[in-house]
């Protein structure tokens, strides 16, 4: 009973403290982190830095109930760690070093706090644990974040692929080509067929050739999209031709009763041309020498 | 001879647009049908361009009404051409057809 008297006694001290002055020492724990060989932040922003964090962590020391992790107080901290980490990911550091810097703050704030007040919080369980809970979460905001960066990362990355794997290109006026590479799923091809359709309307083309000659998986639902992609081309007015068919595409096709009776196909791209230009009424020859 | 919901122009020889208004009333298309191709074969036209600018969808129920015009049309020797259609309405409508519509389809009318 004793013990625990003397503990909370300890947590009041803590709370009561005015920490204002020990922005200086946790200056050098910054600069140890991304100062050195990284150079991921200068002096300048070290300064702010940890000014901010001592505001912040002053704020919720001295609030109503510092303990309350739902508190604002506690909430600015967590954007204070969650801003951090973006800001260094953004410039190419790691997590690693977030969640070391977290950690080594939270050894010199315990050593900068026993130097200012006199208390010995090292012998006190309650303000250690206090600390180690504190900084525990703020670590999972660190991590959150950096989980939430790579995902988006992944997702940009996964856009960017998907676009530039089906490049849509007008190789002659209003003649569109299509290769597609990789395997087709769903999602893919109902993106293919949004990007292809809105080029049509965009471009007013007359033909479009969709070349398969990169795919070499093709499953029933993927070729009832194809099948789907080709009616909505011609719907549009336009003429559809597919090209590059693999025999074991064409397999696929057969043993899964996809009707082609309306679909005009060619052995290669450039028969698919061909007929894309001979539709148009374009001839293409070499010149008389 | 004006039609309710419809703008109908004649745009050259046996040629005729078909501008559906907002105001078109699809449910009574037996009437409709009927005045549009009688508009259409008293001007010896050959040709029905039905413009799809202005929809963005079309569902089973528009369909149906495109399908029977077309096969009326068809029945007295018109040809219907729809033009102008949209992405999206070109994407719902390849969803559930099963079948080549009886109608053609054109990017706009041919110069």
């Amino acid at each position: 009973m004793v013990q625990k008297k003397e503990s909370s006694e300890k947590l009041a001290a803590l709370f009561g403290l005015k920490i204002g002055n020990i922005s200086a020492q946790l200056e050098e724990t910054g600069r140890e982190f991304f100062c050195a060989d990284n150079k991921l932040m200068d002096d300048d922003e070290i300064a702010d830095l940890s000014g901010e964090f001592v505001n912040l962590i002053s704020g919720l020391l001295n609030s109503k109930d510092p303990l309350k992790r739902t508190s604002p107080q506690f909430h600015a901290l967590e954007i204070f760690f969650s801003g951090l980490t973006q800001r260094m990911l953004m410039r190419g550091g790691n997590v690693e070093d977030v969640v070391r810097y977290a950690q080594q703050l939270q050894y010199s704030l315990i050593s900068a706090l026993e130097g200012d007040s006199g208390i010995t919080f090292t012998q006190s369980r309650s303000v250690l644990l206090y600390f180690a809970q504190l900084f525990d979460e703020l670590i999972m905001a660190v991590f959150r974040i950096y989980l939430n960066e790579r995902e988006n990362m992944l997702k940009a990355q996964e856009a960017e692929l998907r676009e530039t794997s089906t490049p849509i290109t007008e190789i002659w006026d209003g003649v569109l080509t299509l290769p597609i590479i990789g395997t087709l799923d769903s999602s893919r091809t109902m993106l293919v067929m949004e990007a292809l359709l809105s080029r049509i309307a965009k471009d007013h083309a007359r033909a479009v050739v969709m070349d398969l000659t990169g795919v070499k998986n093709i499953d029933s639902q993927v070729s009832h999209h194809l099948i789907q992609m080709v009616r909505a081309v011609q719907l549009m007015g336009s003429d559809a031709i597919i090209t590059g068919i693999h025999p074991e595409i064409a397999r696929a096709l057969v043993s899964l009763n996809i009707d082609l009776s309306g679909v005009t196909t060619r052995a290669s791209l450039s028969d698919g041309l061909k007929e894309a230009f001979s539709r148009m009424g374009i001839q293409v020859s070499h010149k008389a020498s | 001879m004006a039609i309710p919901g419809l703008h109908l122009t004649r745009i050259g020889k046996g040629n005729y647009l078909l501008e559906p208004l907002r105001s078109m009333n699809i449910r009574d298309k037996g009437l409709l049908m009927q005045e549009i191709v009688s508009h259409v074969q008293q001007g010896q036209g050959t040709h029905l361009y039905y413009d799809l600018n202005g929809l963005p969808i079309i569902d089973q129920v528009y369909y149906d009404w495109l399908d029977k015009l077309a096969r009326t049309c068809l029945a007295v020797n018109i040809k219907m051409i729809c033009i102008n259609m949209q992405p999206t309405a070109a994407f719902t409508l390849s969803s559930f057809l099963t079948r080549k519509p009886v109608f053609e389809t054109a990017l706009g009318i041919p110069d």
